[in-house]
C-alpha cells in the first residue's frame, strides 16, 4: 500500500509539466529571496493564485518549490551585496560578505549553496520520519485539545512576531474576528453582515492575505521617494563562480556545524511563529559558541556562512512536520500553503497523512526535489538573479500590484474579492504603520474556522467547560501557550529580574503534569525528565547563589 | 490630554471599534438548535480584544506623551503628513480607481493603465521613463492576463465600453 502511493506521488510529481512548474517555481524563489525588501511569504502568496487550477499535488509542489528557492535566494543578494535578501539570511552575511570582499566569493557562493542543500536534506529526512509519528500523536486529539492547540499557536507566534506582545495578540484576535464575517459555518446564520449582500458572503481569506501581507508590505518599500526610485542593491560584485568541489569539502570538514545548524531549524520550524529569521540568528549563535576560533566569526569564517544557510532551509521542513502532522501552520508560508489545500477541500488535520497519503508522499518528494533542483538552478543562472536586484524598486511594486488584481480575481472570478485586496490592503499599512506584527492576524484569519468549528464541536459532546483543564493535552497546550505569553516580558526583563531564574524550571515542572497524566510509560518517563532538568537548573543557580547573569539577546523580527 | 500619545488614539479606536461589533453581535439571529450560538464564538473574541485594548490603553497612558524624537521624519503639519505619505495615498487612489474602471475598460486596459500610472507617478515622466513604463506595463500586464487568459482558462473581467 505504502509502495502504491509513493508510486503515485512520483507519477503526479515526475510529470513534465510539474517538473517545469518546479524549475520556475525555484527560479521564481531565488529571484524573490535575492531581492532585499520581498519577503519569500509574499512570494508564496503570490504564487497561491497560478496554483488553484492545478491539482493540489502539482500545486503544492510549486509552491514549495518558491519557497526553497526564497530561502536560498537570499543569501546571494547577502554575500555579494552584504544585503540580505531576506530576513532568514541576516546571518549569513555576517561573515559571507566579508569572504567575498576578501576575494573568495565562488566559495562563500559554494558554502552558503551547499550548506542550504544539507540543511534542507536533513530537515527532509526529519520531515518523513518524524511527520508520521508526530501526526499518531495528533490522533489522540480531542476538539477540546485542538481547539487549545489553535490558541497555543496564536499565542506563540503573537510572542514571538513582534517586540509587543499585547499588539500580537490583538493582532490575532483581529485575525478570528475577520473569520466570523459573513455566513456562520455550522449554522448558515449571517454575522456582521450589516444589511450587505457583499459582507454576508465573508470574506476571501485568500484577498485577506494578499491584501494584508503582499500588498502592504509594496507599499510601505516605497514610501520614501528617493528610495523608490534606486536600485535594490547597487554595490557588490557580479562576477562570481560557484567554487562547488571547495565549498563541499569544508563543509565536509565542518560537518557537525552544518548538522547542528539542520537540527536547530528544524526544531525552530515546529515551533508556531519562529521560522527562519530566527533559526539563522541562533545557529550562528551556537556556532559561534562552540567554534574553536570564534575571533574569525565576522571576518568571513566558514562556519558562519554553515550555520545559519543550513538553518534556514531547514526551518521549512520543520514548518511542514507541524502543518502535516497537526494541521497547524508553523509559519506564514506554510498558513498560505494551508489556504492552497483548503481551496483543493483538503482539511489538513492528524489524519491527513493516513486519509490524503497521495498528496502527503507528494509533499515529501516535492521537498526533497525541490531541494536538489535549487543547487542546479542556483549554480546555473547566478548572474541573472544578482541582475535582478538592480531592479528598481517601484517597478518591482508597480508590476506587482497590477499582478495582485488579476491573480486574486482569478481564485473565485469575483470582483468583490479585489475590494477585499483593496481594503486588507489599507488595514495592513496602517498596522504595519502602529506597529502590530501581522503573522498573528494572518495565523488568526487561517486558523479561525478551524478554532470555532472545535470549540462548537466540544461543547456539542459535553458542555462541561472543564475538560478544556482536566484534559491532559488540552492542559499542555493551555500551560505552554501561558508560558509563551509570558516569554517576551522574560526576555526583556532576563538577568535583570530575580523571577526570571525560576522561568525554566517553572515551565518543566508545569509542563511535566500534564505528560504525567497521560499515562502510558515514554510520556511519564519524558515528565521525570523535565523535573530532573528544572531541579538541576534550580541547584545550579542556588549553587551560585541566585546571582542574575548578564544575557545578551538577539532581535527578533517578522519574516 | 497631555498624557495623551498616538498608541493611545489606536487604543480609543479599537475599544470603539469593539464596541460597535459587540452591538452588532446582538443582531445575529440565535437558532434553536446546536450548543454553541453563532455569536458566542464572537462575543469570545471581542472580549478578548476589548481587553487586550484597555490593557493597551492604560500602558500608553501610563507611559506619557510622546517625545519629539519618537517618529523621526514625520511632518506635523496637514501638507507635511501628505508630502510624507504621498506615494502610499496615491498607490491606494490609483488602486481604487483601476478597480472602479474595470467594468468599463475591462481588466487588461485598466491593468495597463494602472500600472503605467502608477510607474509614472513614482518613477517620473521623463520621455525615456515614459517608454519604458509603458513597456513594462504592456508587457506585465499582458503577459499576466495572457496566462490566466489562455494558459489557466480564467475568464477576467471585460469592459462595458471596450468588449475586451
Amino acid at each position: 500500500m505504502i509502495i502504491e502511493n509513493i508510486a503515485d506521488a512520483f507519477a503526479h510529481i515526475l510529470h513534465a509539466k510539474t517538473l517545469l512548474l518546479r524549475a520556475v517555481g525555484v527560479a521564481g524563489g531565488l529571484i524573490a529571496g535575492a531581492i532585499p525588501g520581498f519577503t519569500i511569504a509574499m512570494a508564496v502568496v503570490l504564487t497561491l493564485p497560478f496554483t488553484f487550477s492545478m491539482p493540489p499535488e502539482q500545486g503544492l509542489a510549486t509552491m514549495i518549490s518558491v519557497f526553497v528557492g526564497g530561502l536560498s535566494g537570499g543569501l546571494m543578494a547577502g554575500v555579494l551585496t552584504g544585503i540580505p535578501g531576506t530576513p532568514s539570511s541576516v546571518a549569513t552575511t555576517f561573515d559571507g560578505f566579508p569572504m567575498a570582499r576578501g576575494g573568495r566569493p565562488g566559495l562563500a557562493l559554494g558554502l552558503g549553496v551547499w550548506s542550504s542543500f544539507t540543511g534542507g536534506m536533513i530537515s527532509a529526512v526529519l520531515l518523513v520520519t518524524l511527520a508520521p509519528q508526530l501526526a499518531r500523536v495528533g490522533l489522540e486529539f480531542q476538539p477540546w485539545d485542538y481547539f487549545m492547540l489553535v490558541m497555543f499557536a496564536l499565542t506563540i507566534t503573537a510572542s514571538l512576531a513582534g517586540a509587543d506582545l499585547i499588539k500580537g495578540l490583538i493582532a490575532g484576535a483581529l485575525g478570528l474576528l475577520v473569520r466570523t464575517v459573513g455566513e456562520d459555518e455550522a449554522a448558515g446564520i449571517p454575522r456582521f453582515d450589516f444589511g450587505s449582500e457583499v459582507l454576508l458572503q465573508g470574506f476571501d481569506f485568500i484577498a485577506v492575505l494578499i491584501g494584508l501581507f503582499a500588498f502592504s508590505q509594496l507599499l510601505n518599500d516605497v514610501r520614501d521617494p528617493k528610495a523608490a526610485r534606486t536600485s535594490l542593491s547597487e554595490k557588490g560584485t557580479m562576477d562570481a563562480r560557484i567554487e562547488h568541489w571547495q565549498a563541499i569539502k569544508t563543509l565536509i570538514k565542518h560537518w557537525s556545524v552544518a548538522l547542528r545548524g539542520a537540527l536547530i531549524g528544524t526544531f525552530t520550524g515546529i515551533l508556531p511563529g519562529a521560522g527562519g529569521s530566527v533559526a539563522n540568528i541562533l545557529a550562528y549563535d551556537q556556532a559561534k559558541k562552540t567554534s574553536k576560533n570564534p575571533k574569525e566569526f565576522g571576518k568571513g569564517s566558514p562556519e558562519g556562512i554553515i550555520a545559519p544557510e543550513s538553518s534556514n532551509n531547514a526551518t521549512e521542513g520543520g514548518a511542514l512536520i507541524t502543518m502535516m502532522a497537526l494541521g497547524i501552520p508553523g509559519d506564514v508560508t506554510t498558513a498560505v500553503m494551508l489556504g492552497a489545500l483548503l481551496i483543493h477541500d483538503v482539511v489538513p488535520s492528524p489524519s491527513f497523512i493516513a486519509e490524503q497519503p497521495v498528496l502527503a508522499y507528494s509533499i515529501f518528494i516535492s521537498f526533497f526535489l525541490a531541494t536538489i533542483m535549487m543547487v542546479i538552478v542556483q549554480s546555473g543562472m547566478l548572474r541573472v538573479f544578482v541582475l535582478v536586484t538592480r531592479v528598481r524598486m517601484y517597478i518591482l511594486t508597480g508590476v506587482i500590484l497590477g499582478f495582485c488584481g488579476i491573480g486574486v480575481f482569478a481564485i473565485n472570478n469575483v470582483d468583490l474579492d479585489l475590494w477585499t485586496l483593496f481594503w486588507f490592503g489599507v488595514l495592513g499599512f496602517l498596522m504595519r504603520h502602529f506597529g502590530f506584527p501581522l503573522a498573528p492576524m494572518i495565523l488568526g484569519v487561517v486558523l479561525g474556522n478551524i478554532a470555532e468549528l472545535n470549540l462548537a464541536r466540544a461543547l456539542a459532546i459535553d458542555s462541561d467547560l472543564t475538560h478544556f483543564v482536566t484534559r491532559p493535552w488540552s492542559l499542555f497546550f493551555l500551560i505552554i501557550a501561558l508560558f509563551s505569553a509570558v516569554f517576551p516580558w522574560f526576555q526583556s526583563v532576563r538577568g535583570k529580574q530575580k523571577w526570571t531564574l525560576f522561568y525554566l524550571p517553572g515551565v518543566c515542572f508545569a509542563a511535566s503534569v500534564p505528560l504525567f497524566m497521560m499515562g502510558g510509560i515514554p510520556r511519564p518517563i519524558i515528565a521525570c525528565v523535565l523535573i530532573a532538568v528544572g531541579l538541576w537548573v534550580l541547584y545550579r543557580r542556588w549553587r551560585n547563589g541566585w546571582v542574575l547573569e548578564a544575557y545578551e539577546g538577539h532581535e527578533i523580527k517578522e519574516g | 490630554m497631555e498624557r495623551l500619545n498616538r498608541d493611545t488614539f489606536v487604543a480609543v479606536f479599537l475599544l470603539l471599534f469593539c464596541g460597535v461589533m459587540f452591538w452588532a453581535s446582538f443582531d445575529i439571529r440565535e437558532p434553536d438548535y446546536g450548543m454553541l450560538p453563532p455569536s458566542a464564538w464572537p462575543r469570545v473574541i471581542l472580549t478578548l480584544m476589548s481587553f487586550l485594548s484597555v490593557i493597551y490603553l492604560v500602558r500608553s497612558l501610563s507611559r506619557g506623551p510622546d517625545g519629539p524624537g519618537a517618529y523621526p521624519g514625520e511632518p506635523k503639519s496637514l501638507l507635511g503628513w501628505i508630502a510624507y505619505w504621498r506615494n502610499p495615498i496615491a498607490c491606494f487612489a490609483l488602486f481604487a480607481g483601476y478597480l472602479t474602471a474595470i467594468p468599463w475598460f475591462g481588466m487588461l486596459i485598466s491593468g495597463v493603465a494602472f500600472v503605467f500610472c502608477l510607474l509614472t507617478f513614482l518613477g517620473g515622466w521623463s520621455p525615456r521613463r515614459l517608454l519604458l513604463h509603458a513597456a513594462v506595463a504592456i508587457f506585465a500586464v499582458g503577459g499576466m492576463w495572457s496566462i490566466f487568459t489562455y494558459g489557466l482558462r480564467v475568464l477576467l473581467p471585460t469592459g462595458e465600453w471596450t468588449g475586451i
